[in-house]
């Protein structure tokens, strides 16, 4: 079929899940924290807007091609100036003739990339990487209503599992909620005021006017994917239009919260796992206006099922002051151990930036991978050059492990132990993830793309890429 | 192979500061203070010194970089001063430079000094030093106790051992040498200690508890090494002479390629069968007398038994448990309390272990003194179990 297409999806959700109704306990006392249902997804230390958008386009990358052009959306990205999809195109190992964008500031950027994508007819394909790790204020509502998390999508030519059938937007400078660069937590207006012009101004013009681009009725909608400013919005808006279907982000609101950039990406994911051919789905990004896309699904969409695992997979806990050094809120005096400094070098980080972005070893003549390339290869006797050799998706396994409770680690117990490679490479690597109860000998790994550093003194971070579990635990509801 | 320095090559005085938190002592005073004692058991003169190693390991802390901290200490006569490095094996490495350097000729008397002043660091455990800027990128930051607590779950995989069969024989280990370091005047840790303590203390890293690791401490240990010839000319009766000092370093082979299993310390294993080989020792655990091994952490001490070839493969556990590496057992290990007790100034550790063999093989050793010891082994290991420098040397009486 001509046209472009929804051909992949990924949507990504940190191990953590705080329950909301441990943190609204411990915020009893003031009346503050807001609703007390369900989880937030919850970065950990070493988590961010990259590396969660790398993971989503992991699982949204054709594993047989790369996408010419790339996307990273967010409006936590850690980065004045750094190109933090120039991060995700190195961790993917995409090549550096890539084109590459960075969309922010709205968390309605993702939406409008794919806006863009769909209308396109370059026949190119797109990948759009979404990633959030929002700083929040305790006591806030939104520290509670928000979630951390990666959403990615493929849009190109081919079989695939969506197509647009009409689209509007709607430009509107809308203060609801707004964060800067002198207030970097969210600061936001009155609900009923945000529900009211939100809703009547921008959201109902915008989907009736895709709805009528598509020449789709409301009723026939099968699905809808809707970006509340705060909730309540669909219900009035879906009562107005006559919207029948029920709106699949509440799930995510419930079990992760407000995704920001990658809201509308991961519940579409969910959305089209669930779909059958010929179904019809609303899709609605919002902030400072409105993208309202009609969709019609075509076929199945090849990664939209992580939505729904993830959601069901996790790690649940109860520790509010945990979930608030976590999130950034609170800054805990760590000792003496943690003043150690790392200055990145820049120079160093060009010449071996790609190899370890994007975790690219070397295989000898002899067959044997190695990371990182060294001039003399580490197999005994081996000579010769070293051909690029990826381990980011090479299964892995455990030789040996430790939860280490003296080296500084912002969740300590630091974890790490030395990785086999089922092609032969070997290295001493941090672990992400881990049960409390620590991994064994011979455990299966995979690979997740995490922050290496952090240099607060200079505002500079790397990274690389840490084990895990090849399981997650299932959620305890 | 090279015909080696086996009885090239004798010490002829060592020295040794009391090991600890030394807060009234720079590392000069540290300095002077093992010099002194070295230099007054040789019965030399100042002048007579021809060449000097200096081994620091921590290079940012206190001490400094170069040689030069060692030449203004001692104030040294204008000779050649070198300061080497080697990880937790550096004082090794500065013996091994003195004493190659008398087998060659090239001079008559060397010293080896090592140093270091860890408790001006501020807090417990060793500081952490980058990697080299490019390793930084990907290398983890896990602490030493971290590194080499893998040993343990590696080894109870390869062995089939059950973990708590495993941390009783490693709480043995430092039981064994809080016994023996409750007995040395100059021993960081003085205190014995009950396995049950041993046992029930916090962990430090899975399954090291706090008791299964060596602290760091403050200190200096001095060797002046010569000729035989010149040794008696001083008048020396009863010489101590080195059998041999080897030394092996990782390439990368057990961290990058897929064939070691994280059991053992292959560096150790090579060192040693080079050491016995170059000391003409055939059996290693009936032959040698005393054993002061590199015990960072208990687990250390467990497998470096095997890499010795002191215990059979899978038997250090048990050998352990049986008492064969006490103080009255058959192969007294760590007899002046090791680096759990003596304490571990990192760069000093492998000259305090020679000064400990060197004290028994004369019969000095107090209330540690062995019945009968005619050769003794050091074992000087540094970096992590999977990216190691391991020194071996054997000493023993002159014939």
């Amino acid at each position: 079929m001509a046209g472009m297409i929804v051909k992949r999806m990924g949507a990504y959700l940190p191990l953590l899940r705080l329950r909301r109704r441990a943190a609204a306990d411990a915020l009893h006392w003031s009346g503050l924290g807001g609703g007390h249902k369900g989880y937030r997804s919850v970065a950990g230390w070493d988590e961010d807007a990259v590396s969660f958008a790398v993971e989503a386009a992991r699982l949204a990358k054709a594993p047989d091609a790369d996408p010419p052009a790339l996307v990273f959306a967010s409006t936590s990205a850690p980065f004045l100036e750094r190109s933090h999809a120039g991060i995700v195109v190195d961790a993917l190992a995409l090549p550096r003739t890539t084109r590459s964008v960075d969309v922010a500031n709205s968390r309605r950027c993702a939406v409008s990339m794919l806006a863009i994508a769909l209308s396109g007819s370059s026949g190119e394909d797109i990948l759009i990487a979404a990633g959030e790790r929002r700083p929040t204020a305790p006591g806030g509502a939104l520290q509670l209503a928000w979630g951390d998390a990666g959403a990615a999508i493929l849009v190109g030519e081919g079989p695939g599992g969506a197509r647009l059938l009409g689209a509007a937007s709607l430009t509107h400078d809308f203060a609801d909620v707004y964060a800067s660069r002198e207030h970097p937590t969210p600061y936001a207006s009155e609900d009923r005021f945000i529900r009211d012009v939100a809703v009547g101004d921008i959201m109902v013009p915008a989907i009736a006017s895709a709805l009528r681009a598509a020449g789709v009725a409301a009723a026939d909608i099968a699905a809808a994917v809707v970006h509340e400013p705060v909730s309540g919005c669909y219900r009035a808006i879906a009562a107005q239009l006559g919207l029948g279907a029920p709106n699949n982000l509440d799930r995510v609101v419930e079990a992760a919260g407000d995704l920001g950039a990658a809201h509308v990406l991961y519940g579409l994911a969910l959305a089209l796992d669930e779909a059958n051919p010929g179904d019809r789905l609303l899709v609605v990004g919002f902030g400072g206006g409105c993208d309202a896309l009609v969709l019609e699904v075509t076929g199945a969409t090849p990664g939209s099922d992580s939505a729904a695992r993830a959601l069901a997979q996790g790690q649940a806990f109860d520790e509010y002051v945990r979930f608030l050094s976590l999130s950034g809120s609170l800054d805990l005096d760590w000792g003496a151990r943690s003043e150690v400094e790392l200055k990145t070098s820049a120079s160093t980080l060009h010449r071996h930036g790609r190899d370890v972005t994007g975790f690219i070893g070397g295989r000898d003549t002899g067959g044997n991978v190695q990371f990182p390339k060294s001039p003399v290869p580490v197999a005994p006797g081996a000579t010769g050059g070293l051909i690029d050799t990826r381990l980011a998706d090479t299964p892995a396994t455990v030789v040996s492990f430790t939860s280490d409770r003296l080296a500084y680690c912002p969740d300590p117990p630091f974890k790490f132990g030395l990785v086999q490679f089922d092609n032969g490479a070997r290295l001493p690597m941090e672990f992400c993830d881990a049960p409390s109860g620590g991994i064994q000998v011979g455990e299966a790994l995979v690979m997740r793309f995490r922050v290496k550093a952090l240099d607060r003194k200079r505002g500079f971070r790397t990274y690389f890429w840490k084990a895990a579990p090849h399981q997650r635990p299932m959620l305890e509801i | 192979m090279a015909s080696g320095i086996r009885d090239r090559v004798v010490i002829v005085g060592m020295g040794c500061t009391a090991f600890g938190e030394r807060w009234n002592a720079s590392s000069e005073d540290l300095m002077v203070e093992a010099f002194d004692e070295a230099l007054t058991d040789a019965g030399l003169e100042r002048a007579s010194i021809d060449a000097a190693w200096l081994g620091s390991a921590l290079d940012d802390v206190n001490v400094g970089n170069s040689a030069l901290p060692l030449a203004f200490a001692l104030r040294l006569p204008p000779i050649p001063v070198t300061r080497v490095e080697n990880m937790c094996a550096t004082g090794t490495e500065a013996l091994r430079a003195a004493v190659y350097a008398v087998a060659a000729g090239a001079c008559d008397v060397a010293v080896a000094l090592g140093v270091e002043k860890l408790k001006d660091t501020g807090y417990g455990g060793l500081p952490l030093r980058t990697k080299g800027v490019a390793n930084d990128l990907w290398m983890p930051y896990g602490s030493a106790p971290g590194t080499f607590a893998q040993l343990a779950g590696a080894y109870a995989a390869r062995h089939g051992i059950i973990a708590e069969d495993l941390k009783r024989a490693m709480a043995h280990v430092s039981w064994k040498s809080h016994q023996n370091g409750a007995l040395n005047p100059k021993a960081h840790l003085r205190k014995a200690v009950s396995m049950e303590t041993i046992l029930d203390a916090p962990m430090i890293a899975d399954p090291l508890g706090l008791f299964d690791c060596c602290g760091v401490s403050d200190g200096a240990a001095c060797a002046i090494v010569t000729t035989p010839d010149i040794a008696r000319g001083l008048g020396k009766r009863d010489l101590v002479t080195l059998k041999s000092v080897q030394l092996c370093a990782s390439n990368g082979w057990e961290s990058g390629y897929g064939q070691w299993d994280g059991a053992y310390v292959r560096t150790t294993r090579e060192a040693a069968k080079r050491a016995y080989q170059e000391a003409g020792i055939g059996d290693p655990s009936a032959e040698l007398g005393l054993a002061e091994v590199h015990d960072c952490f208990s687990v250390t001490e467990l497998v470096t038994m095997e890499d010795l070839q002191l215990s059979d493969e899978g038997r250090a556990p048990f050998d352990i448990l049986d008492g064969r590496f006490d103080r009255s057992g058959s192969l007294p290990c760590q007899a002046d309390g090791g680096l759990k007790c003596f304490g571990h100034p990192v760069g000093a550790s492998g000259l305090r272990m020679a000064y400990e063999v060197y004290n028994q093989l004369l019969g000095r050793a107090g209330p540690r003194q062995q019945a009968q010891v005619d050769l003794g082994l050091t074992h000087n290991l540094g970096g992590t179990p999977y990216n190691s420098v391991a020194a071996v040397a054997v000493l023993g009486r002159l014939d």
